[in-house]
């Protein structure tokens, strides 16, 4: 951003100044600190926040030259005390150094350093018709609320910006944000900050009418100066309504197009301001119904050991692998076998994968039919009983044959069981279990060993589909 | 500085109990197209390395991905993604191989574990949950070993379940997953969510064990518990986002590439479902407030860990203020008092209890008053060398 709205900016408030160095790091932060609420109020906006700026500084010269107050502020850092001594002496006032405040490390340029400490500055000027008194803008304790009259303040808020800082307050808008009832604070005085212009004076109260009368007379002599469109959308801004908070002393302003938040000065010296904002009680959800642990470890899966894993999770994330390196078997399958289901685990994750397979397990160890059958439902047969009578009853239950059976080869033990498989079975998958990845390294080395042929696929799979070749299990 | 690359936004195909970005999507603010010339522009101006990011990254169509992960490649020799995990296909390991992508995956515990990452109803929680154990699994076995990230939540870390977490985080070891990162559920973000955040005792109590299985298991490694040491030595170089004095206007620790190449926040401090742009500057109003307000109204006033926790991440404020301290703080006191006591106890030094302090503290603060940020490391060096 470069305009001379940040070579050049005014101070907030006017004078009188509070003695708590404040300035500039406030007025610049804030500016610099916009944050849009996305990038359509970002191109609307950020360009018409710059020429407001350059147009609330013309018409704060312009009230100077006029007399309209008897002098005002401005900061510049030192690669513009230049042009800025200039431009006001083009208009017949005279700039005076008053104060000088370490500026912002992001701005110093590469050349300047700690050697040459004027270059890290930021510098504010009394402007104003010569001869000047540069003790005008930090007055005496006594002399403060008439100064403040000088510089445009309306006696109401004069007197409390003289109060304020007597009591070491220096933020102008401390007392504003920090209300309690909730009132919404007019935008202008909002986001006076931001030197946009209106409200140049620390004002009494969000309601101060004194305040409100001051921004007529400035929109009119922005339009006699040629601002016409800046002044409309300052008209605009007037109506948004804002949210203003001080927290633990730092101001944050928000609002439809932007937020944005300067660090008060008023912190923890200050009794304590304002509660925290909270956000408002949500309705609390059903507590969530937790069962102890051992219910959990069944849950995951039991029998993991005669299953061949080393783990409950093993089993799960094997079988989870499984059902995912066999989605698109799956998806093409309309029923499925699971030879040795133990308590269910793999039937249940295919379940969950493809509701509408007709699944079918076969289990000779009755306890774990039995948890496959908790597992399960009532809906998915599980067979017990040894294996020649179990192909038997599935051939009738499923006359027309089974389209996949996932199989361990290792505990089905001999190729005759297979053979029956694959007599009932379009396609037979091989499943790797723990012991047998370990004994056998990979699916396909176990494969070979067992006399069996693989379709090909990727060496690390857990999975694989028996190659149809193996007619000869016949 | 994380670079995260968000061509869809918050867009995710599953809606965790608890997440973060639920409020962004409630407020259907989610792009429904992306720029993949302008993002890739940007990418090319910030010339740091970068993460596939979401949202969920997968739901990006699959050759715009390979763009992306191909970019980083050949800039950066590899791409981070963090995904998590449901919609990995076989057909996308070779692409992960070939593109170096270095993949995390956010589950939260095995089968019911994990059931807080709800995706609908239970059927499809337990479905995603099932595909992302298999994309465990396989990229393990694959030799790509992804990094998990837990969120300690009711579901997996209540009391009664912290064994099981334990022995599951054993079993992913055995697997071959190397780094895990621990995140604490943001206590009060999703209607869902209440029910799910652990107290403040019972996450410390949690994370204790978890530290004490860290020791047991020699093989994993949970980030956290090495970043709060590193701190607290002062050796602050390649710690995490939450150490390093965010700010919500401008978090500089992690950038986000948004959909139309823009640069965004990170949106764990976005409460109000609006995504707010980078301010042009980044300041400290947040740890400049906490290092001066009482702990009774919300700031770290005499804290003796704030040059290592800084109030921690803005995103998880008290009462959801980006200017109180974390929620978490007596989880993050409390394990760094652990780990201060064992710094000392093997003679090294720990800046809680340095002499240097006050002086570091002033340092800090004098610091951030001009905007500046510097790391520890660097003001601990001897003041002639820098
Ligand atoms: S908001 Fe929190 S998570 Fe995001 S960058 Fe800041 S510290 Fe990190
Ligand atoms: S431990 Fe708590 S008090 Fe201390 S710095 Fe962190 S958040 Fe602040
Ligand atoms: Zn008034």
């Amino acid at each position: 951003m470069k305009s001379a709205w940040l070579t050049c900016w005014l101070a907030w408030p006017r004078p009188p100044l509070a003695a708590a160095p404040r300035e500039p790091v406030v007025a610049k932060a804030a500016t610099q600190r916009i944050s849009f609420s996305g990038p359509q109020a970002r191109a609307l906006w950020q360009p018409r926040l710059e020429r407001l700026g350059e147009a609330a500084l013309a018409i704060e010269l312009e009230m100077v030259r006029r007399k309209h107050i008897a002098a005002t502020v401005l900061w510049t850092g030192y690669d513009g005390i230049e042009a800025l001594t200039e431009r006001v002496r083009a208009i017949g006032l005279e700039a005076r150094p008053i104060k000088a405040s370490l500026g912002y490390a992001a701005d110093w340029s590469q050349d300047a350093s700690i050697d040459e400490p004027k270059r890290l500055l930021d510098y504010a000027f009394l402007i104003g018709a010569a001869p000047l008194d540069a003790a005008m803008a930090d007055p005496a304790a006594e002399d403060m609320a008439e100064t403040a009259i000088r510089f445009g303040y309306p006696a109401c808020c004069a007197e409390s910006w003289a109060n304020h800082l007597r009591r070491g307050g220096s933020d102008p808008l401390a007392r504003v944000l920090a209300r309690e009832d909730k009132t919404a604070v007019p935008a202008h005085t909002a986001l006076a900050v931001l030197g946009l212009g209106p409200v140049r004076h620390a004002p009494c109260s969000t309601d101060c009418s004194a305040t409100r009368d001051r921004s007529r007379p400035f929109l009119d002599l922005g339009r006699e100066l040629g601002f016409v469109e800046e002044m409309s959308w300052l008209e605009e801004i007037a109506g948004w309504t804002v949210g203003a908070s001080l927290v633990n002393g730092v101001a944050e302003i928000t609002t439809a197009a932007f937020r944005c938040t300067w660090l008060s000065d008023e912190g923890p010296s200050q009794p304590r301001l304002a509660a925290p904002a909270r956000r408002p009680e949500k309705r609390k959800a059903a507590a969530i119904e937790l069962v102890d642990s051992a219910h959990v470890l069944a849950e995951l899966g039991t029998g993991f050991e005669s299953a061949g894993f080393a783990s409950p999770f093993a089993m799960r994330s094997r079988f989870s692998a499984v059902v995912w390196e066999q989605t698109a078997a799956l998806r093409r399958a309309t029923t499925a076998v699971h030879i040795g289901c133990g308590d269910g685990l793999l039937l249940e994750l295919i379940a969950q994968t493809k509701p509408k397979l007709r699944l079918y397990g076969t289990e000779e160890d009755t306890a774990a039919a039995e948890a496959a059958r908790q597992r399960l439902g009532a809906s998915f047969p599980v067979l017990g009983g040894t294996s020649t009578d179990v192909f038997a009853v599935l051939s009738r239950l499923a006359p027309e044959g089974i389209d996949l059976a996932f199989v361990d080869p290792e505990q089905l033990g001999d190729r005759d069981a297979l053979a029956a498989i694959s007599a009932i079975a379009r396609s037979i998958i091989v499943i790797g279990t723990d012991r047998s990845l370990r004994r056998f390294r990979d699916i396909d080395n176990l494969a070979a060993t067992m006399g069996l042929a693989l379709l090909p696929g990727r060496a690390a799979r857990v999975s694989a589909t028996l190659s149809p070749a193996m007619d000869r299990l016949h | 500085m994380t670079v995260e690359v968000r061509p869809l936004g918050d867009k995710c195909n599953i809606k965790c109990r608890y997440c973060y970005q639920e409020g962004i999507r409630t407020a259907g603010n989610v792009p429904t197209r992306y720029d993949l010339d302008a993002i890739i522009a940007t990418l090319d101006r910030l010339g740091e390395p970068f993460s596939l990011f979401g949202g969920e990254i997968m739901m990006t169509r699959r050759s715009d991905l390979e763009r992306l992960m191909q970019l980083g490649f050949d800039r950066h020799g590899g791409v981070g993604m963090q995904t998590n995990g449901t919609l990995i296909e076989e057909r996308d390991i070779e692409l992960f191989r070939k593109y170096r992508v270095r993949i995390g995956i956010s589950i939260d515990g095995s089968g019911p574990l994990n059931d807080a990452r709800w995706a609908g109803s239970l059927a499809a929680t337990r479905r995603a949950t099932a595909r992302i154990e298999a994309a465990i699994e396989t990229l393990c076995r694959e030799g790509m070993p992804p990094n998990v990230i837990v969120t300690l939540n009711r579901m997996n870390a209540a009391p009664g379940r912290l064994d099981v977490l334990c022995d599951w985080i054993g079993f992913l070891g055995s697997l071959g997953v190397r780094k895990l990162r621990l995140h604490l559920l943001e206590q009060d973000e999703t209607e869902g969510g209440e029910g799910l955040a652990l107290t403040a005792q019972e996450n410390l109590v949690a994370l204790r064990r978890l530290r004490r299985l860290e020791q047991e298991l020699p093989s994993v490694e949970f980030d956290i518990f090495t970043e709060m040491a590193a701190m607290l030595g002062g050796d602050d170089a390649r710690t995490s986002c939450v150490f390093h004095a965010c700010d919500p206007y401008a978090t500089r620790a992690v950038v986000g590439v948004e959909s139309d190449g823009r640069l965004g926040n990170c949106g764990r401090t976005n409460k109000d479902g609006v995504t707010h742009l980078r301010a042009s500057r980044e300041a400290f109003e947040r740890q400049l407030s906490l290092y001066r307000t009482p702990q009774a109204d919300g700031g770290c006033q005499g804290c003796r860990f704030f040059l290592a926790c800084k109030g921690n991440c803005p995103g998880t404020a008290i009462g959801g203020d980006w200017r109180m301290r974390s929620i978490d703080c007596p989880v993050w006191f409390g394990l760094f008092e652990d780990i201060e006591t064992e710094l000392l106890a093997s003679g090294e030094i720990a800046i809680s209890r340095s002499e240097l302090r006050p002086d570091l503290e002033a340092k800090m603060i004098a610091a951030w008053s001009i905007g500046d940020n510097p790391t520890l490391h660097s003001l601990l060096q001897p003041a002639d060398s820098t």
